[in-house]
């Protein structure tokens, strides 16, 4: 694939004449608008919003389809960071890290600082992951293609170091959390038996428990039970706005957590399977470690909710390489939107850059604009959301209550899961009580199966030798980088404990 | 969006409310069609394409809902629990009713518990190798097989879907008397990541249906080496089932239909058959579902119960004589 000279000018040129038009602005308005919406309430998710809106598409002409999904998909990554921070609810999983330093801000009432950071971090990396998609599609592609089980669990395995970041005070509640996690993640079907796990012949049980049932219950029934508890608040939790807006220059003390994040999004968005959620993770716990406010990250230090939001965000565009590039969908949205290609007799791969080289890259024109549009209608949501943060709090817990029952039911039409949110979200109450971190469990619960399915494909491709998980330069790559963060997370620990010792 | 979400939900709600109030005609109030897997897979577009000549033909709104979870379990059991009033039917699918059944013993439903009112698309089934692999044809792949057991695997969307009994089968057909020693099953999340684990050589091949490959195979990522269709698939040039003598194969195909629950009124049955009948000569629906790889043929509800029922029994003698049954 050659990117450069004259082709792909005239691809570009071609590729702008089909997008400088008013249905595909329009489409591209729309959903973005659509996505923001949809994933500012709680358990509506980016994914339901973007198969929600893939009959309307069918109708369409390919482009103006395909950048309505987009812009759906990125609004709503986007979306999910509101209640994360207003109401401590990721309205997406996607946004589950920018609860951690995003909703403590509003309580110091910064909201409207953590929000304008939350949109300038998701428009910056937003826009880095597209360029990432135009210029280096191909390269990516490569990589992620010798992205094997082998590969994926190194890699999976050195992600588990971020529990140790997002543990706060103790390590050892952050492991008890995390232990927690990985059980109740081990629930379901055996992947390569097919035989139930803690399933006591239950069908729901056999299904699994839903993610997103265990990430409200985690996050947002503690604080209504919290309430609950204790109705009169000795201390008011602010959540206004106020004047307080972000400024360029917090924007640009945060500038390298963004950038760093915006590419570790592109790096694992680029790699089918992974998904946002651990991207913004990572991000994370890189930000925290680099910084020298490491103290104050999860009490509402601005650079986390730069990079949690930039990692989420720089996966946007990049899931579009390996679907573009090698006709692989990375996640669950973008299996969504190959659907939508096919409908339309397009077949992405690499036969496609040369057959429909202008969709494609009217497309990319498309995601360039559709970054714009994020800042404009991310800007006029944060100020709807305002009134949000100025309902008193009798009123606004019973409506995230009822908005989180609707949520938790319509993701699968099931009351089970309805029960499932409740139940954790009493195990989170506890948690919440005894300050044991929730992060490490919901890291735990979504890493776990990757682990332990990539170590036993693995496994299985290889007849059960170990020597598989060091087959290559990707594989000794990430066990060196775990192995330099383990010493450093026990250097760290033993160092700790000396100075309480001397203390 | 907002909107219709909550517009569903009150469709729901009005339709628990008003159960017990005999209607004079159905369908007098919406259908809910429950989709026993995720947003954006095969049967859930399948479902939704069809959903819209669907309507028109019932004339009463369809809610579809998504139910997923264990390989298609947890929809079908709401369906085979719900009343037999025809307003609660099933997008039934070749993993949840004929493989499933066949392979998982602690399955909470049988074939029994269905009344199935048509199967309207069928999906070929085709066998693909990496484009730069060593194996031009199902010949080469045997061979293989039989002179290094244990080094060939085949993956697929999860133990008991359709492509991990396909693998098995096809082998089996072609002369291996214990394929599931012989060649080794990689199973993944979905058939997506099946697909791609043929393309990262984490697999050697794949037996899945044609549409999960047909970009693969026009972009010359994939190589088919077989489809077990009678007829030749456009844009797979790969012999068919028949010209390598199998005919056995050609009961390997993927299906989706709809159901009810066992009970549900001949007169209820007879009209969806209808209903399908008005929705499956939409030509819109059948452009849309062909540019997909889909081949629209509807049955009427005794084939269409005949079909499975044969089907399962052939699945389920195979999975018996290699045991493969799930049985924990």
């Amino acid at each position: 694939m050659d990117f450069l000279g004259d082709a792909f000018l005239q691809n570009i040129m071609a590729g702008f004449a089909l997008v400088a038009n008013v249905e595909s602005i329009a489409a591209l308005g729309i959903g973005v608008t659509v996505g923001v919406i949809a994933g500012a309430i709680p358990g509506m998710s980016a994914t339901m919003a973007v198969a929600l809106t893939l009959p309307f598409t069918f109708s369409m002409t390919p482009i103006t389809g395909i950048l309505l999904l987009l812009g759906v998909y990125k609004g709503g990554i986007f979306g999910g960071s509101i209640p994360a921070i207003l109401i401590k609810t990721p309205g997406t999983p996607a946004s589950s890290a920018t609860v951690l330093d995003g909703h403590p801000m509003a309580e110091k009432g910064q909201a409207g600082k953590a929000l304008g950071m939350a949109l300038w971090s998701s428009c910056t990396a937003d826009l880095i992951s597209n360029l990432s998609l135009i210029m280096f599609a191909g390269w990516l592609a490569s990589f992620a293609l010798s992205f094997g089980p082998p590969e994926f669990f190194t890699l999976i395995l050195f992600s588990l170091t971020i529990i140790a970041g997002v543990s706060g005070g103790s390590l050892l509640l952050g492991f008890l959390s995390a232990a927690m996690g990985l059980l109740l993640a081990t629930i379901g079907l055996d992947l390569v038996y097919g035989t139930g796990r803690f399933s006591f012949n239950d069908t729901n049980l056999m299904g699994g428990l839903n993610f997103i049932a265990v990430l409200i219950g985690l996050f947002a029934i503690p604080e209504i039970l919290t309430m609950v508890w204790d109705p009169s608040p000795k201390t008011e939790k602010r959540t206004k706005l106020g004047d307080n807006w972000v400024t360029f220059k917090e924007y640009k003390s945060c500038f390298k957590s963004i950038i760093r994040g915006s590419f570790i999004g592109v790096f694992l968005g680029s790699i089918p399977g992974i998904g946002a959620a651990p991207s913004a993770f990572l991000s994370y716990s890189e930000a925290r470690r680099k910084s020298p406010n490491k103290e104050n990250f999860g009490k509402g230090e601005i650079e986390g909710v730069a990079a949690s939001e930039a990692g989420n965000n720089g996966v946007a565009g990049a899931t579009l390489i390996p679907l573009l590039a090698l006709g692989i969908p990375g996640d669950v949205i973008t299996a969504i939107i190959i659907g939508a290609f096919m409908i339309h007799g397009l077949q992405p791969g690499p036969l496609m850059f040369v057959t429909n080289g202008d969709i494609i890259y009217g497309l990319f024109m498309g995601m360039i604009i559709s970054s714009i549009f994020l800042f404009f209608v991310g800007s006029v949501a944060i100020r709807a959301f305002r009134f949000v943060a100025d309902i008193p709090r009798s009123l606004l817990f019973p409506t995230i209550l009822i908005l989180c029952v609707y949520g938790c039911y319509a993701v699968n039409n099931s009351i089970f899961d309805v029960g499932v949110m409740f139940v954790i979200g009493w195990i989170g109450f506890v948690m919440l009580r005894y300050n044991i971190p929730a992060a490490p469990f919901l890291i735990a619960f979504i890493l776990g199966p990757l682990l332990e399915d990539n170590f036993r494909q693995a496994m299985l491709m290889s007849g059960s030798s170990a020597s598989i998980l060091v087959r290559g330069p990707i594989t000794w790559f990430f066990w060196t980088l775990t192995i330099i963060t383990v010493v450093a997370i026990i250097r760290a620990g033993i160092k700790n404990s000396k100075t309480t010792a001397i203390e | 969006m907002k909107i219709k979400m909550i517009g569903a939900f009150c469709a729901l709600l009005s339709v628990t409310v008003s159960a017990p109030l005999m209607a004079a005609e159905y369908p007098d109030r919406p259908v809910n069609m429950v989709i026993p897997y995720g947003a954006g897979g095969a049967t859930d577009i399948s479902a939704r394409t069809i959903a819209e000549p669907l309507t028109k033909a019932v004339g009463q709104p369809l809610v579809m809902v998504n139910k997923k979870g264990a390989g298609g379990a947890i929809g079908s059991v709401a369906v085979q629990n719900a009343k037999k009033d025809g307003y609660t039917l099933l997008f039934a699918r070749v993993g949840s009713h004929s493989v499933s059944p066949a392979m998982k013993a602690t399955l909470p439903y049988t074939l029994e518990d269905f009344r199935f009112v048509g199967v309207y698309e069928i999906n070929p089934v085709a066998c693909a190798v990496k484009a730069d692999s060593d194996i031009k044809s199902m010949a080469d792949l045997v061979s293989k097989v039989k002179a290094k057991p244990g080094t060939v695997s085949y993956s697929s969307s999860g133990v008991g879907s359709m492509l991990h009994l396909a693998g098995a089968m096809v082998l089996k057909e072609f002369g291996i008397e214990k394929p599931l020693e012989a060649a080794v099953h990689i199973p993944k999340k979905g058939g997506g990541a099946a697909a791609a684990a043929v393309l990262k050589g984490t697999a050697t091949f794949i037996c899945t249906n044609s549409s999960a490959l047909a970009s693969f195979v026009k972009n010359k990522q994939l190589r088919p080496i077989m489809v077990t269709t009678a007829k030749p698939i456009v844009g797979f040039d790969a012999p068919t089932s028949v010209d390598l003598g199998k005919p056995n194969l050609q009961q390997l195909v993927g299906w989706t239909g709809v159901a009810g629950p066992k009970g549900m009124s001949d007169e209820i049955a007879k009209k969806w058959g209808g209903y399908l009948k008005e929705a499956t000569s939409n030509e819109e629906f059948v452009k849309k579902m062909e540019a997909r790889g889909s081949i629209i043929r509807l049955m009427e509800p005794q084939e269409s119960q005949d079909f499975i029922n044969g089907q399962y029994k052939i699945f389920r003698a195979l999975v018996d004589e290699l045991g493969m049954r799930i049985k924990g």
